[in-house]
């Protein structure tokens, strides 16, 4: 019932036009995976990808390092544009994004705390890999908990309350991250730089397929959502009117939220702009109703966080550029040229 | 089959916003709501379709209380105008008035999407305006809109005897005359059509002029019901609007100076 009602709102709220566009977002998506996996340090034809006949060396790169590593960035890339996407939405901002409630931030404090303590708190290591996602996991289930309870529970209290909330959470972060930058050794303080610029070198299979099976159980979650953020855009009276349980629905998108930006940001480090700009393209592109958008930004945030990585991976070869560094650098113009544009009307 | 609030009470902060009103909307009767700012009529207006939770009191729908009727359910059963907060994002009017459709899981109903949407429009006047941004409307073009959406919501196959209710607070707000008067009428003939109709207006000739009952509230007491012969009298009239008012009869109307 449930996923036949929710096939129908996507036909009929969704018009030709916007189907074509969500085709040929999911043609150039697969494009740009077959590009970006074949194209490196080491380059495969597209014809080598599907029966390997070079040596083990190649095959090694191509199935341990390069297939998780833009497996990785897309489905970080998809996470932040879905995220970024809905909170829009729900907050009923174009500025929103998922720093703004502090979920990035609290999982930056919590990788933070392991890159410069770890070494004293965890001696041994035994699960090395593992603890530093779980600390940004954490990190950014601790902000949501914070959120839960200021808001008493993601309540009535409006939209303004909970992002003045995400502003103290995002500044007690950066006193966290300062003094943990204050206190570090040399070495200590060249990895932190170098996670808040972002990267998905550390990619590998035992890491990133939970971060997928996550990341995807949390989309499902939240796409059928569409309508009801549509509705939302009304006013959320005027949606509970219209039968939309609102609580349930800020309830369900934070968490989600939360959830797929936790994981992604445990992985691959701070990554800006993506969220913020990647649903504005959408909707530039086709439209503002949600069963286009969320679906659109999602296939284009992938899209184009492979190609943020195929060029930090391919721009100064044979080093590599942190992927944070690209996307803020193509994400703040544009964030500037947004601003200006919302003014103007 | 009728709305029944039950002695409503409503207090924030140890305000009393809505003291003690009683009122019953039946099916097919428009009742209108007059009295000064700040008598409590949005408020109840809110109580009424479940906004806000009454310190004490009951409201039932068709012998079923409130309380005991899903949010969707709700939804099913009325629809609510008020005065609408600001759309960001760049929606058209179609996909606004598509807003207020309900998809029920029923064929009948799903198969007579697209008309009814036409029809509604056709209905409002906004035809016209179906392709545009809402956002580049006049306040009165999207009051319209919104009007259209508040009407498709209670959308039926003309078989159905499903009871509906509507709740308009200050629906001709921005509107100029003659949609004042198309949107008064069309009421009407909603109500002619079997639904229960709940209004707050300001200009008290068209409440006379439209409405089957009327309730003056003032400081969130109920001061009089009935028929609009019977409510509108000289005297409460002023004593209310501490204002100087008189009545004329045949056709029944208010003058003040």
């Amino acid at each position: 019932m449930e996923t036949r009602s929710l096939i129908k709102d996507l036909l009929r709220f969704t018009n030709s036009n916007q189907v074509f566009l969500l085709s040929a977002l999911l043609v150039t998506f697969l494009f740009t995976l077959l590009l970006s996996i074949s194209l490196g340090s080491f380059n495969f034809s597209l014809l080598e990808l599907f029966n390997s006949t070079r040596d083990s060396l190649h095959t090694t790169v191509l199935y341990e390092i390069r297939i998780p590593r833009v497996l990785l960035a897309a489905f970080v890339g998809a996470s932040l544009g879905l995220s970024g996407a809905s909170l829009q939405g729900l907050f009923r901002n174009p500025l929103a994004d998922p720093g703004l409630i502090g979920v990035s931030a609290g999982a930056a404090l919590g990788a933070s705390i392991i890159i410069v303590l770890g070494s004293s708190l965890f001696p041994s290591f035994i699960f090395g890999a593992f603890i530093l996602p779980i600390a940004a996991i954490c990190g950014a289930a601790l902000v949501i908990s914070l959120l839960y309870v200021f808001t008493r529970g993601f309540g009535y209290q409006g939209i303004t309350y909970m992002l003045l909330v995400g502003i103290a959470v995002n500044a007690f972060a950066s006193v966290g991250i300062g003094i943990l930058t204050y206190i570090s050794t040399d070495s200590e303080l060249r990895g932190l730089t170098f996670w808040t610029m972002g990267s998905f070198g550390g990619a590998s299979w035992y890491l990133i397929l939970p971060a997928i099976i996550v990341i995807t159980l949390s989309m499902l979650w939240m796409i059928p959502s569409s309508r009801k953020l549509d509705l939302l855009q009304l006013g959320e009276p005027e949606a509970y009117r219209l039968g939309v349980d609102v609580k349930r629905l800020k309830y369900k998108v934070i968490i989600s939220s939360a959830i797929t930006v936790g994981v992604s940001v445990s992985l691959s480090g701070m990554i800006g702009f993506v969220g913020l700009v990647v649903p504005h393209l959408v909707r530039l592109l086709g439209g503002v109703n949600h069963s286009y958008l969320l679906p659109g930004s999602a296939l284009l945030g992938a899209g184009l966080m492979m190609s943020a990585d195929l060029i930090s991976r391919t721009l100064i070869q044979p080093a590599e550029l942190p992927v944070g560094l690209i996307t803020s650098a193509i994400g703040a113009p544009f964030f500037l040229w947004l601003i200006f544009r919302i003014r103007k009307i | 089959m009728s709305i029944k609030a039950k002695s409503i009470f409503w207090e924030v902060d140890n305000k009393r916003i809505i003291k003690d009103i009683s009122l019953e909307i039946s099916l097919g009767e428009v009742v209108s709501i007059i009295g000064p700012n700040g008598a409590g009529k949005s408020s109840f207006l809110n109580v009424l379709s479940g906004d806000i939770k009454p310190t004490s009191g009951s409201v039932s729908f068709d012998e079923t209380n409130l309380k005991d009727i899903s949010i969707q359910e709700r939804s099913f059963m009325r629809s609510v105008m008020s005065q609408s907060q600001q759309i960001v994002y760049d929606f058209s009017v179609k996909e606004i008035i598509e807003m207020g459709w309900l998809d029920r899981g029923i064929a009948s109903y799903s198969g007579n999407f697209k008309e009814a949407v036409m029809k509604v429009a056709c209905e409002c006047s906004v035809h016209n305006l179906l392709e545009q941004k809402f956002n580049t409307l006049s306040g009165g073009e999207q009051r319209r809109v919104h009007f259209a959406r508040t009407l498709i919501q209670l959308w039926r196959p003309s078989n159905s005897h499903d009871p509906r209710y509507m709740f308009l607070d200050e629906p001709t707000a921005n509107l100029d005359i003659l949609h004042e008067q198309n949107l008064m009428k069309l009421v009407r003939s909603k109500a002619m059509e079997g639904i229960g109709i709940l209004l707050i207006l300001h200009d008290l000739n068209l409440a006379a002029k439209y409405s089957d009952k009327l309730v003056i509230f003032k400081n969130g007491s109920l001061i009089k019901s009935g028929s609009p012969e019977e409510v509108l009298q000289s005297k409460v009239l002023t004593e209310v609007y501490g204002l100087d008012m008189e009545v004329a009869k045949d056709p029944l109307r208010v003058n003040y100076y």
